[in-house]
């Protein structure tokens, strides 16, 4: 079973989940008969990306209330990883939805709902990562970067429901509890991708999470030499 | 929009993500590589350092 959750396996069941699942986009799912038409073969990444760069806020936003009940720095360190690699999903998301847009509204950008409070997201967990960077005490910047963790996940349920509540934007509803308004197929390869884009996730906090066990093994070393 | 056009969109997005996550590896191996390297001298350097260690030059 540990094997089962080991980095390389993880990495390896997300090749394996993101190759079928593009593969079966652009095979097996027709070309959308609305306006964005083969632009929208963009949406089996784009969609899972942008999923996956909100549960790692979600994540974060755990860890945070995590470490401000038992004051443990390893859940500090969790959700340090998953904003940087929230952060890392969310330039993806940013730009190939640029892409898209300029293909099927031709516009590089537009101030709705979804694309600004995603904007809003990114610009919040910077602040997250400059004001980490300002403090110098471990303790002191872990319960600070705590609570702007918690307060900067507020806009993540608002972006994520803000083409519900405001559904005059540009942006279409993906994920919804009825019916999803795309085909079977698409469907299918659309969550094959997010299977896919989850797994990546995991094996990049399990593979941060290392980086940062030696760079505290470092610090650790460095220390006993100072003093 | 032609089929054409399009693709060109869909490969410019597909080879973004390609692009960052190739990046990110690339800069992740080489942190993973000094933080080991930092490690392995800092190792050597407390070992030389404790009384009974390996001698000084």
């Amino acid at each position: 079973m540990k094997k089962l959750i080991s980095a390389p396996s993880l990495f390896m069941g997300a090749g394996v989940f993101l190759v079928v699942g593009l593969l079966l986009g652009f095979w097996w799912a027709p070309v959308d008969a609305s306006s964005m038409g083969f632009s929208q073969k963009i949406f089996y990444y784009h969609a899972p990306i942008a999923e996956t760069a909100l549960v790692a806020f979600g994540i974060s936003f755990v860890a945070a209330i995590l470490y401000l009940r038992s004051q443990d720095l390893k859940w500090d360190r969790l959700g340090f990883v998953c904003v940087r690699l929230g952060l890392l999903f969310s330039v993806m998301v940013m730009i190939t939805g640029m892409i898209w847009g300029k293909a099927s509204w031709d516009t590089w950008w537009a101030w709705e709902p979804r694309l600004t409070t995603f904007l809003l997201v990114c610009f919040l967990y910077i602040a997250y990562w400059v004001l980490r960077s300002v403090v110098e005490e471990e303790q002191r910047r872990a319960t600070y970067a705590a609570v702007f963790a918690i307060i900067a996940f507020i806009d993540v349920p608002i972006t994520f429901f803000a083409t519900r509540f405001l559904p005059e934007g540009l942006h279409p509803v993906v994920i919804t509890t009825g019916d999803t308004g795309m085909e079977g197929s698409m469907f299918a390869s659309f969550f094959i991708s997010m299977i896919g884009m989850t797994l990546l996730l995991v094996a990049l906090i399990r593979s941060e999470l290392v980086v940062e066990s030696l760079k505290d093994r470092v610090a650790d070393l460095k220390h006993k030499i100072g003093g | 929009m032609s089929i054409e056009e399009a693709a060109r969109f869909v490969a410019a997005a597909y080879a973004v993500i390609l692009a960052v996550l190739i990046l990110y590896f690339i800069i992740t191996a080489r942190r993973v590589n000094v933080l080991k390297r930092d490690m392995e001298l800092l190792e050597q350097e407390v070992e030389r350092r404790q009384p009974g260690g390996a001698s000084e030059g």
